[in-house]
């Protein structure tokens, strides 16, 4: 692993002489190589590249200043973790460990580190996903005081038009991007950070549908649309008839766009439409578990 | 001989795959990310094709979708390749179309002969 040798910003100081310096002192190809090595052994290998390293930090709003990487006494590098701070919100994120040097209290550190960054900047609260399986971190988590609050489902849906039936009598509306904005705000449920209003419309190329059932029920579908895939789908129904609504928005999605391939990430693993997303082609890829610390 | 598409972005896993199917005798084109694979398809016909599903921009279950909605590709093997739990591998692969799964860190004894397999298990249904 690459030496170290610009001036920190800032440096905390950790146990087995380990100290955390900014990310803001690397590049975004080598924090996405650092990032990789500490998760080449991972649950789920989600490695990434500096096109993506810098979409994740600008999208997520992702504080390199905050955002930290542990060095040892030979000045190399062992881990890194990432903030993201939204107003008195932070967001723990990209956390991994440098497998040479698991086992010297560096996740803890790391985590020590992030949670002091996010008081200095005065958040009240701090949320993260942890991926269901990995008990080492959902430990460490847990003896910050973090508490489980949902599970999230992580589902995919290869190319493809729908073999079920389209319900009859419905009219389809394309939204305007004027549309957008407002109606994402308006979503009741609390979506994770990376659905997160701000989330979404940084990531641009949004498009978007409003369904009208025959009774007058509406509801609409808003997503990412790049060429081979669809990210970042949100959708909204009425409480009744949520189940038509729900078949009408997905079944049309993948009718018009029936070439992408779709991801939806962090849906509630108890959400009553999940059965219609397996009807309709999705399969689950993972689970994770949402925590949240009150500072 | 046969030809081996392999799409990885880890060097070393890319290297030690290309080292086993040399020498089995097959001839490899190593492609490190999704987009290079999908480009390589254009200059060469493989035999079979294994995909890690980890890749770093365009993910493996996109290039999945997309190689397979090639028509030169018909009929050709499509193998994921990937470190993910077995469970979730084979249900992610089965879904996306994979005609199996590797699962890593691979078995180098074993490796060459479920090529073999795969390859053999193409030619007999063509």
């Amino acid at each position: 692993m690459a030496l170290y040798t610009s001036t920190p910003h800032f440096k905390l100081e950790g146990p087995s002489d380990q100290i955390a310096i900014p990310t803001s002192s690397f590049n975004f190809q080598e924090l996405a190589d650092i990032y990789n090595q500490s998760r080449v052994d991972y649950i789920v290998p989600m490695p990434m590249n500096a096109r993506r390293m810098e979409e994740y930090v600008r999208n997520y709003d992702i504080d390199l200043d905050a955002s930290a990487v542990s060095l040892n006494s030979n000045d190399e590098i062992t881990g890194i973790g990432m903030l993201g701070v939204r107003e008195e919100r932070a967001w723990i994120t990209r956390l991994g460990v440098i497998p040479e040097s698991r086992g010297r209290k560096t996740g803890q550190f790391l985590v020590q580190s992030l949670l002091h960054q996010a008081r200095q900047r005065q958040a009240r609260q701090v949320q993260l996903e942890v991926i269901k399986g990995n008990d080492p971190a959902y430990n460490l988590f847990l003896k910050f005081g973090f508490r489980q609050t949902r599970e999230l489902l992580i589902i995919r849906r290869p190319p493809g038009i729908p073999t079920t039936r389209q319900l009859e009598d419905v009219s389809i509306r394309p939204l305007t991007v004027h549309e957008i904005a407002p109606l994402l705000q308006q979503r009741l449920f609390k979506p994770s950070w990376i659905e997160e209003t701000a989330s979404i419309l940084k990531a641009g190329n949004l498009k978007g549908f409003e369904i009208k059932l025959e009774k007058g029920e509406t509801g609409w579908i808003i997503f990412q649309l790049k060429a081979f895939q669809m990210e970042h789908v949100v959708f909204y129904t009425p409480d009744e008839n949520r189940e038509l609504m729900t078949r009408a928005l997905l079944y049309t999605l993948h009718q018009q766009y029936a070439k992408q391939d779709t991801k939806i990430e962090n849906l509630p693993a108890d959400s009553p439409v999940w059965p219609i997303f397996e009807e309709k082609g999705y399969v689950e890829a993972f689970r994770r578990y949402e925590m949240v610390l009150e500072l | 001989m046969s030809h081996v598409l392999v799409i990885e972005d880890n060097l070393s896993n890319a290297r030690l795959v290309a080292k086993l199917l040399n020498h089995a005798g097959h001839e490899v084109t190593l492609a490190e990310d999704g987009e290079m694979g999908l480009t390589a398809i254009s200059d060469i016909q493989p035999d079979l094709i294994l995909v890690d599903l980890g890749l770093p921009d365009m993910d493996g279950q996109t290039v999945v979708a997309l190689l397979r909605q090639e028509s030169s590709l018909n009929g050709v093997p499509i193998i994921a390749f990937t470190a993910w739990p077995q469970a979730t591998a084979y249900h992610m692969a089965q879904a996306y179309g994979c005609d199996g799964i590797i699962t890593k860190p691979i078995d180098t004894r074993t490796f060459p002969q479920l090529i073999a397999d795969y390859l053999q298990n193409a030619k007999a249904a063509q």
